[in-house]
């Protein structure tokens, strides 16, 4: 068989780029353009920094440096548009001089900056959609690894949490709240205009240059059956400024837990005294171990203590050298980030290039090559996941009594374990032991590249081909020696496995757009887009895992007694895309806006009868303050009323979801032989297609008093509908369930920003705040069906998504006439178990089937969220905190589960102490007694009910950074600026379930997974509070 | 523009097929693509009868009970089925074990469905044909006798589904039923070759005879399932194993043997084809030494848990003296840690073979044995009035238990003697509840059963001071109600 891999199904795909070369290399028009330099200060001289330099009518540009300095190459009679935030924009006809000092007068004008925007760029003022960009900026200083880490907070309408604290990892980015039932709802992201198919929580975030967050159909239609999640396009750092500009970031600190905020377990007098009770209240005789607990005192063990990091150290180095030469702008940036998990054995290391050039061949032709290759290198232990999965969830429960380690310090390696006469019925090891043992390793080396040509024959007429790379090469080991494990009851030693896997995705892009510019008497002004796509992915994956190892050092595959051969296999995804997308942009003086945009896509994820997609979209703009009416009112400095329609898609659908597939592994056995087998293992379904969401935007943009106060404001409503669905079907027919488009779910929200300039002058204080309330029901699911249910959630018509599902906990029985005259479970209510709302009242407490008593107990949903960013500088100094937080959102506490087992196999929150005793000896009502074996006490651990939810809401201080600036050069720098950053500074939350009440994450059974169970912690890595020292050369 | 003449090879460029599966498009043409769908139809049986017959048939029975650990929770759906208490509402259960069992049934018929559809337009060599359309045929009709058995009405699914619209099918009375059996058996029995012929471990005629004849004698039909059974002896392909020990298959040998009529195919090994159930039917908690002497593995594990499937003291009371089968069928383990003062507990002997990983083992499930065509043939006779006749076969079965000829000469006194045989000589092979049901007997043994443990749940291996749960006994039924969770997806469960 032919290697498909390299095959890569380019065919006549890239034919426009190869048309496009000859034509370009074909023109000979010349024309000479000048390097031109200067220097941008304010009226009160001061230099500007950051003030953008671009020549109107192309997307050329550039920025001033840390004095004020810029270069940039520019022809005669091109109009150069100076511009700084807080400053009035001047426009210069560019006349051939070396030299331009320019000084732009205060004014607070930010509306004539340049936003990226899909395939292209706008003039922020003209944008009819709801777009939002951040630049490097307001980014630069969070000694965090990932950019959604650092996007937190500052984005009207985009919920971020991390939901783990893992190097690297966790980020759930979800923009205007879209979910599915079971398609993706990430955003899609655009690199420099290409659309990876990775994620980008392993991107440099030094790289970037600003990032726009498309939010409405107006602004995402242009992706097609890709944009109904939202787009986030991120720019990476051309080159600009003037000459070679060299600059070196680094930062160095250390993370820690903090105590507050972990939950409280018993110590190990209290466990004892808790088992002594539990033997007394049983009227068992007490194990010798517990007769006296206060044999223990001084002899704790605090199993989730030991596995912290206590000072974990991160360093972060970026080198970045831009230059802006005649005809030629080049940027690098190397990084190299190097950092310890507060959990012991994390490891995270990223090694990261990228260079961006472009060069002028000619004055109607610039090429350009980005090329980033990145390697990152990642051991996390086994920490997240449910009982048995994840060793902090082990730890957590795991007995205060079991030494951790031996008397001479070491860790103790013999099998942690009590007799069984103690009521210790599962095995532990020693999650320390496996903390350190276990290798769980991923190493990860990527390649994005683009390669691109402009060629504008006549002013305004430009045609743009590129061809995009993207390499993914990820390798995963995971060895689990004799010696170590993450599950639970699991003795050791333990049967030794190794996991190999490798994967390699390919994604390659073409895209030819042409782009044509008019302005027809001054006042009408019209760009029009037109373009043609083609992207293909292909992976490949292969793993082996091997068991049964004599020798634990040698982790081999021909060291394994045995492979496994049901988890050995190789697997291959692949899809392809084609698409025709057209927009047209219009406006009159600037002052009436619209913008209509479309694109066709054809996927071969698409059934045979649906494979092409039609996703137009339509916005319109009022700038209400140009007209001559509002004149009258000085107050308003700006006002836009805009609004948007369109309809877009979500392609996440799985690969080969259409298609009834036969399942080759189903083999039979016949005495001694095996004989291959077969079945069909899916329904075929040609009509599936794309989940379709129509979404309206209404916005506001609103400036007053000289932009001191510039507002925003959007309302949106979407409709999902052929929401992709596995509709569960009756198995007589084989087949669990159907892959159909169908249901539908509603959203709609409100979202506000705010940014202030609430003191000018010495000290300027800024503020940006936002708040958005998202809502979503659920209007309809598959026909005759009107609820999926999860393990610990329901998602039901007429409901919002995903709903905590439960028993409601009313107390405990108080004695035997309460039991005798209350509902109850026949034959396992006593006075001190759980006493239940019978929710049906049949008399009888049942949990699922037809006489169920579950109903919805939580939401974990926040009503809003909302974020607050304060900078204020004074001469050389500057400090800056942001906030972010979400209210009225519950999560469900998995642990409970364990950490308040009555049967007492495990350690026990602390408040179980306070448990029921005796009527005369209730407790907290929360808590029920310990007799009556598992069959009664199991009901309140093993019955999801209203205990296990948490208020979730919380504000946290994401970051308080305090800098100084040396504006006077050394010998060694131009300028250098320290500065002291605290990365998750304070969380505020009445949250007792964990250290994190960001943490989410669904279970494995019908039901759960991704949106449908959201809001679960099952005890993740902590995110830890992060101290920095960092400085700023520039050379 | 420069897009024009560039997309005439779109839709290729779509065209993509996944590259690690094939599609049912291109299947179900060839001889191995048959034989290859003949074959995923055994496979759901291994679930079957590793994880829930025994749950159903033999622990719903007073021949084993679970060893109730008081430390261990979320033991319910078995126990249960030990204390016939299952939750019922409208007809309808909760009980994950009896909604598996369906499950995994309706996946053997839609593999047979999908087989029985496409093979007559296949074009391939017809004695090949016969063999798998029969085996297709066997499998389909064994898959709904344990429907017809469990419930006595399931619906009808006799093609293959391809839309939504078709998964849910209409109810099948007991008729419809006992109808589909009958033809897909007769089929059967047709097209399959004889034990002689035929592959090691696949169905056979003489299979599809017994299965055929157990559904006659449910059905009172004792001339028909005498003809059939004669037939089957009079094949000469079976015989007894004269030592009782050895009928049993060991984790690697002794599979198919002369006594097998048929049986679930396990393999040890990493492959996933291995069974479990020996573990499932330990007492616990039990240390790994305890657990050596009986696995014999070089790394046992502990076990944690409750165990099932432990031997009655009622079941051990009705081997006669000096029954040989009595000490291969049960043996004793001691289990130093478990809670129960007691201490020593039987085990069911017959499936406690020694073998090479800790929780991984090969020996075959006996779904019916030589032994049973015997007494089905001395059953059928006797309530044809051939008592004498009769008690040569039942005769045989006694002798190499070691036991005399039957003393029992008339009609009634035989019928006793034949159930007493069949229940020790088939004792754990998931018999005794669809004897006790097509009796009628069910609710007069285990309503007494019932109160012979409430009387002394101490020797049914609870804790001193521990009960059955209030609600035990309570729901004795002859069919098991239909699965909720089936007739949440299909309005035509009742």
């Amino acid at each position: 068989m032919k290697n498909k891999f390299y095959d890569l199904r380019m065919g006549n795909r890239t034919g426009g780029l190869l048309l496009a070369l000859i034509f370009f290399l074909s023109s000979v028009a010349m024309a000479q353009a000048q390097n031109l330099r200067g220097k941008v200060s304010g009226s009160d001289g001061e230099p500007l920094i950051g003030a953008a330099i671009t020549i109107v009518g192309t997307t050329r540009g550039a920025t001033t440096d840390g004095s004020g300095n810029f270069a940039i190459d520019v022809k005669n009679n091109e109009t150069l548009r100076f511009s700084s935030v807080g400053f009035t924009s001047k426009d210069v006809v560019y006349s051939g001089q070396k030299t331009l000092n320019i000084s732009l007068a205060a004014d607070n004008k930010t509306l004539n900056e340049i936003v990226v925007v899909g395939y292209g760029s706008q003039v922020k003022k003209e944008i009819t959609g709801a777009v939002q960009t951040i630049g490097y900026k307001e980014l630069k200083d969070l000694p965090v690894t990932q950019i959604g880490q650092k996007l937190q907070g500052q984005l009207a309408g985009v919920q971020i949490n991390q939901t783990t604290g893992q190097p690297g990892k966790g980020m759930n980015i979800r923009i205007r709240g879209q979910l599915s039932v079971s398609a993706g709802s990430d955003p899609l992201y655009v690199v420099d205009g290409f659309p990876i198919t990775g994620t980008i929580g392993a991107m440099n975030p030094d790289e970037i240059e600003d990032i726009s967050v498309l939010k409405d159909a107006a602004s995402t239609s242009l992706y097609g059956s890709r944009a109904a999640n939202g787009v986030v396009l991120i720019t990476t750092k051309k080159g600009k400024g003037s000459g070679t500009n060299v600059s070196f970031n680094v930062y160095t600190g250390f993370q820690q837990v903090p105590m507050k905020g972990r939950v409280k377990m018993m110590d190990a007098v209290q466990f004892a005294q808790f088992k002594k009770e539990f033997y007394e209240d049983a009227k068992q005789p007490v194990p010798v171990e517990f007769q006296n607990p206060s044999q223990y005192a001084g002899k704790n063990n605090d199993w989730f203590d030991a596995l912290i990091n206590k000072n974990a150290p991160i360093t972060s180095y970026n080198l970045s050298i831009t230059s802006n030469k005649e005809k030629s702008r080049t940027s690098l940036v190397a990084g190299v980030l190097d950092q310890k998990g507060v959990v012991i054995n994390t490891d995270y290391k990223r090694y990261s290039l990228r260079l961006n050039s472009a060069y002028d061949i000619s004055d109607k032709v610039t090429i350009g090559f980005n090329v980033a290759p990145q390697l990152t290198y990642d051991n996390t232990p086994r920490t997240d996941g449910d009982r048995g999965t994840g060793i902090l969830f082990n730890a957590l429960h795991t007995w205060p009594i079991m030494p951790i380690y031996e008397a001479d310090g070491t860790t103790l390696t013999k099998f942690n374990r009590f007799p069984a006469s103690t009521g210790n019925i599962f095995a532990y090891a020693n999650w320390v032991r496996s903390a350190q043992e276990l290798v769980n390793e991923t190493t990860t080396t990527n390649l994005l590249t683009n390669a691109f040509m402009e060629y504008e024959p006549i002013k305004g007429l430009k045609f743009k081909s590129s061809i995009n790379g993207e390499i993914l090469r990820t390798k995963f080991f995971f060895f689990n020696p004799s010696t170590a494990t993450s599950a639970i009851n699991t003795p050791i030693p333990t049967t030794a496995v190794s996991i190999r896997q490798n994967i390699e995705n390919l994604s390659w892009l073409n895209e030819n757009t042409v782009t044509f510019n008019k302005t027809i008497n001054e006042d009408h002004k019209l760009e029009l887009l037109g373009g043609y796509t083609n992207q293909y992915f292909r992976q490949e994956s292969t793993q082996i895992q091997a068991d049964t190892y004599s020798d634990d050092r040698l982790p081999t595959i021909q060291g394994a007694i045995n492979i496994n051969r049901g988890s050995t296999n190789s697997g291959v995804q692949e899809w392809a895309l084609t698409s025709f997308l057209a927009r047209a942009t219009y406006n009159y003086k600037g002052k009436y806006l619209l913008n209509a945009a479309i694109r066709r896509d054809g996927s071969s994820r698409f059934g045979l009868n649906n494979r092409w997609g039609t996703f137009p979209s339509v916005g319109l703009g009022w700038v209400v303050s140009d007209e001559a009416f509002m004149q009258d009112m000085p107050a308003v400095s700006f006002m836009k009323i805009r609004g948007s329609f369109g309809e877009i898609g979500n392609n996440n659908i799985g690969n080969y979801t259409q298609y009834a597939l036969i399942n080759n592994t189903v083999n039979g056995v016949f005495g001694n032989n095996v004989a291959a087998g077969a079945s069909v293992s899916s329904l075929a379904n040609p009509n599936l297609g794309w989940e379709k969401t129509r979404q309206l935007d209404l916005g506001l943009d609103l400036n007053l008093w000289n932009d001191r106060v510039n507002f925003t404001y959007d309302y949106y409503q979407k409709n999902t509908s052929n929401l992709l669905y596995s509709v569960q079907i009756a198995q007589e027919s084989g087949f669990g369930n159907f892959n159909d488009n169908i249901g539908e779910i509603k959203f709609w929200g409100h979202e506000f920003g705010v940014n202030t300039k609430n003191t000018t002058g010495a000290v300027k204080w800024t503020t940006n705040a936002n708040i958005s309330f998202n809502r979503n029901v659920v209007v309809a699911l598959a026909p005759g069906i009107d609820r999926v249910y999860g393990t610990f959630h329901i998602t039901k018509v007429g409901q919002p998504f995903g709903q905590f599902y439960g028993l409601i906990s009313q107390g405990m029985y108080k004695n035997q006439a309460d039991v005798d005259n209350s509902p109850k479970i026949p034959g396992r209510s006593f006075p001190g178990t759980i006493k239940i709302w019978d929710a049906n009242g049949d008399g009888v407490i049942t949990y699922g089937g037809n006489n169920d008593d579950r109903v919805i107990m939580g939401n974990p949903f926040p009503d809003f969220v909302y974020g607050i960013t304060n900078n204020v500088t004074y001469k050389t100094w500057d400090f800056n905190v942001i906030g972010s937080g979400s209210y009225g959102n519950q999560m469900l506490v998995r642990h409970i589960y364990s950490t308040a087992n009555l049967d007492g196999p495990f350690n026990l929150l602390e408040e179980v102490a306070n448990r029921w005793r005796s009527e005369s000896n209730p407790g907290l009502g929360k808590y029920g007694t310990t007799v009556g074996g598992g069959n009664v006490t199991g009901i309140e651990r093993d019955w999801i009910n209203s205990r296990f939810i948490a208020d979730a809401s919380y504000f946290t201080i994401r970051n308080i950074t305090l800098g100084y600036t040396f504006t006077k050069p050394s010998k060694v720098y131009k300028s250098l600026r320290v500065y002291a950053s605290c990365q998750q500074a304070f969380v505020f939350t009445n949250y007792w379930g964990g250290p994190n009440p960001e943490a989410s994450s669904g279970g494995g059974n019908t039901g759960d997974g991704g949106n449908l169970s959201q809001g679960v912690d099952f005890s993740s890595y902590p995110v830890p509070r992060t101290f920095t020292l960092g400085a700023n050369f520039n050379f | 523009m420069l897009a024009v003449g560039l997309t005439g090879c779109t839709e290729s460029f779509l065209d993509i097929a996944p590259e690690t599966s094939l599609s049912s498009v291109t299947f179900f043409k060839t001889q191995s693509d048959f034989e290859q769908a003949v074959n995923a139809c055994y496979v759901p049986l291994r679930t079957i009868y590793n994880d829930r017959s025994w749950l159903l048939s033999e622990q719903h029975s007073d021949n084993t009970y679970y060893a109730r650990n008081t430390a261990f929770g979320a033991t319910e759906q078995q126990e249960d089925l030990a204390d016939f208490s299952i939750p019922v509402s409208n007809g309808l259960t909760t009980n994950t074990h009896v909604l598996n069992q369906y499950r995994q049934d309706y996946l053997i018929i839609a593999r047979a469905n999908q087989i029985l559809a496409l093979i007559d337009k296949a074009d391939f060599d017809a004695t090949a044909k016969a063999n798998l359309k029969g085996q297709a045929q066997f499998m389909r009709g064994f898959a709904y006798f344990e429907l017809y058995r469990y419930f006595n009405k399931a619906p009808l699914q006799l093609t293959p589904v391809t839309t939504r619209e078709g998964a849910a099918a209409k109810m099948g009375t007991a008729a419809d039923l006992e109808k589909i059996i009958t033809d897909d058996l007769i089929g059967a029995a047709a097209n399959l070759k004889p034990k002689s012929t035929q592959e090691a471990g696949r169905a056979t005629s003489g299979a599809a005879k017994t299965v055929l004849a157990n559904l006659y004698i449910i059905q009172k039909k004792w001339a028909e399932a005498e003809k059939l059974m004669k037939e089957v002896v009079a094949e000469g392909n079976y015989s007894l194993i004269p030592d009782y020990n050895n009928v049993f298959s060991t984790s690697t040998t002794n599979k198919n043997n002369a006594e097998s009529v048929f049986e679930v195919q396990f393999q040890e090994g990493s492959n996933g084809y291995n069974g479990t159930f020996m573990y499932n039917f330990l007492p616990r908690p039990m240390l790994e030494t305890e657990l050596k002497t009986l696995s014999g593995t070089s790394n046992p594990q502990p076990q944690t848990g409750e165990g099932n499937n432990i031997p009655t003291p009622n079941v051990i009371a009705a081997y006669e003296a000096g029954d040989l089968r009595k000490d291969a069928s049960i043996g004793y383990i001691t289990c130093s840690s478990t809670l129960w003062e007691g201490k020593t507990y039987p085990i069911i002997k017959k499936y406690m073979k020694t073998h090479s990983l800790n929780g991984n083992h090969g020996m075959n499930w006996p779904v019916y044995r030589y032994s049973e065509v015997l007494l089905f043939l001395a059953e059928a006779l006797n309530e044809q009035g051939k008592t004498a006749e009769a008690a040569t076969y039942m005769n045989m079965v006694r002798k190499r238990a070691g036991l005399a000829n039957t003393t029992a000469t008339s009609q009634a006194d035989f019928r006793t003697a034949l159930m007493q045989e069949r229940r020790v000589e088939l004792a754990f092979e998931n018999k005794r509840w669809h004897d006790l049901v097509r009796t009628d007997t069910y609710k007069a043994v285990i309503t007494a059963y019932g109160a012979e443990i409430k009387a002394n749940p101490f020797s049914y291996y609870y804790q001193k001071g521990y009960t059955l749960r209030s609600n035990s006994f309570s729901v004795i039924e002859k069919y098991y109600p239909m699965p909720a969770d089936e007739a949440a997806l299909n309005p035509n469960i009742k």
